[in-house]
């Protein structure tokens, strides 16, 4: 492990960048293996009991007397309970151990000062655990996608402070001559996330602002946290793993950093769509409906790079369990994003605004966009990391499948379910009473897809947790591996 | 204590979109922006060059032609 100098020396202005040496890409790996198993662990543990949250409130939405007796679990506390596990448990713990693991890769320099990501995770870990049973025992704060009490957030603010710090420290004494696009996306998540996260923090809970101020910061928070946290770093995994695994250069280097740079100029502004209609001044929606079609042109730029990149290759996603999560994901960011700019349009928010169309549209960018990139992204890293194979290839496909096609029935159901939903609300001739009514097949849809996707989780859950135990015999080398090349030469490139 | 954190919120957002102005300004300074069929071929080296994938489904498909691994 390379910590040449110490934390100190590394932060200093003064020390040269050049004692670090150029290291091999497998050793790079070797030196990531405890911070990045510490938090790809923490993050897979946090993913199951999301699950669990997630079913028991997606079931109260159709039987509500289910567990009906436990105020710890009524439905306004598990839903929240369920929307910070799997945002600030399962998907922020992967995207540091991804963002971190990629970041060493492409600095070509071996981790520096693991620890320091280590205590981080504790952290990060401690803060989220205290955070939701906080929200469990009803010290919810209201305010969406910041439920966590204020006695929480100081733990997550250090685990980020830290991984900051070393972010930059790893950026500059990078060892690489180019700086890959996605570098660009992961060190520009590691800013943009702290400035929202502080600021919706200081105006929304510790001196709230007034009025529809509040409203405003909220969504700028909640929306950017999905724009600049988790898309950059969902896209600097498909730009990274999509060329890697094929062994082909991305089609258009050049509309790559045409997508980043119109994507760190529209997001920013798009996340007010969500109050169209509300008592805010017309300009600041207007500004924020213009940014929400403008992000047409990143995402445009992005999909064709993508889709491109995979044309002529797509028999590669038969054998690559990497390039099928990361391609699903990545397909799934083209459409939730440009269905994201046709809800921004006020016609049809007018209809969408309020229905079950926005919980599935939701759900299709942080799971079959996101979530699914981050298991892609996890399929590649872990046996770089244990040095080991993924015992069982059937665990792979039957995660694969039952995540996809759980997923995919899960948000196509809401969206027909909460586009009718919203036709019938805007009709005066049909009472409240019918409209909520005829949304329960729709829902029951839902439980099921949550059944399929849960099936999934287990299936990976089982095979991480084998592949863990599991001794290496000695001088093996595996297809996934990519650790011994003449062995690789002799593996069918099916 | 309200206008104090505008200003705060003001400043730091002024801040961060000036980094990203001057992270434009240093990448096309330092012939980042050149030179685009180089940069995306930085992520290939002797050890994983380009034109090999890099990730397949684990065992027992490995060696056509063995006799199957038991599983």
């Amino acid at each position: 492990m390379a910590s040449a100098p110490s934390l100190a020396a590394s932060l200093h202005p003064a020390t040269p960048t050049d004692t670090v040496p150029r290291a091999e890409l497998s050793a790079i790996d070797a030196s990531t293996k405890w911070p990045a198993l510490v938090f790809i662990v923490s993050a897979l543990v946090w993913l199951l009991i999301g699950t669990v949250f997630a079913l028991i409130a997606s079931f109260k939405m159709h039987s509500p007397e289910f567990l009906g007796n436990y105020e710890w679990l009524t439905f306004g506390r598990v839903r929240s309970a369920h929307l910070n596990a799997v945002i600030y448990g399962w998907s922020t713990n992967a995207a540091f151990a991804v963002a971190f693991w990629l970041m060493a890769r492409l600095s070509r320099a071996a981790l520096r000062h693991p620890g320091v990501l280590i205590v981080a995770a504790c952290f990060w870990n401690l803060g989220v655990t205290i955070g939701v049973i906080g929200i469990l025992a009803g010290d919810s704060t209201s305010i969406e996608w910041l439920e966590m009490p204020p006695y929480a957030t100081p733990l997550l603010f250090v685990a980020y402070a830290l991984v900051g710090a070393w972010a930059v420290i790893t950026f500059r004494f990078r060892k690489s001559e180019h700086i890959y696009v996605s570098q660009w996306y992961i060190l520009a998540a590691l800013f943009w996330f702290p400035w929202l996260y502080s600021i919706a923090q200081i105006m929304l809970i510790f001196e709230p602002a007034r009025g529809t101020v509040q409203a405003l910061v909220n969504w700028w928070f909640a929306h950017n946290v999905l724009g600049l946290w988790f898309t950059p770093i969902g896209l600097a995994a498909a730009y990274y793993f999509i060329p890697k695994v094929l062994g082909k250069p991305i089609h258009s280097y050049y509309l790559s950093v045409l997508g980043f740079w119109s994507l760190a100029i529209f997001y920013n502004w798009a996340g007010v769509h969500h109050l169209i209609g509300g008592p805010v001044p017309a300009w600041v929606i207007s500004a924020g409906i213009a940014a929400s079609l403008m992000m047409v042109i990143p995402v445009v730029v992005t999909a064709v790079n993508h889709h491109l990149t995979m044309v002529g290759s797509f028999g590669a996603l038969r054998t690559s369990p990497t390039l099928r999560f990361v391609v699903f994901g990545a397909v799934n960011y083209t459409l939730v994003s440009l269905t994201g700019s046709a809800m921004a349009i006020r016609s049809v928010n007018e209809i969408t605004h309020f229905t079950h169309f926005t919980v599935g549209h939701a759900h299709e960018g942080m799971y079959a966009f996101f979530t699914m990139v981050m298991f892609g992204a996890i399929y590649y890293i872990l046996p770089r990391l244990l040095l080991k194979e993924w015992p069982s290839a059937a665990l792979i496909r039957a995660h694969f499948w039952c995540a996809a096609v759980g997923v995919t029935i899960y948000w196509v159901d809401l969206e027909i379910g909460g586009w009718i939903q919203g036709m019938q609300m805007n009709n005066p001739n049909i009472p409240f009473l019918e409209v909520v009514h005829n949304t329960l097949p729709y829902l029951v849809t839902r439980s099921v897809a949550g059944i399929l996707m849960t099936i999934g989780h287990l299936a990976f859950a089982v095979n991480v947790a084998w592949m863990l135990a599991a001794k290496r015999p000695a001088g093996a080398t595996a297809p996934t591996l990519f650790r011994s090349p003449p062995a690789m030469q002799a593996a069918p490139v099916r | 204590m309200e206008w104090l954190f505008y200003v705060v919120a003001v400043v730091v957002g002024l801040g961060i979109s000036g980094s990203a102005v001057y992270a434009l300004y240093w990448s096309s300074q330092h012939g980042q922006l050149r030179d685009f069929e180089r940069g995306a071929t930085s992520i290939f080296d002797d050890q994983e060059p380009q034109g090999e994938m890099t990730d397949h489904f684990p065992a027992p498909r490995r060696k056509p032609g063995a006799p199957p691994p038991e599983s």
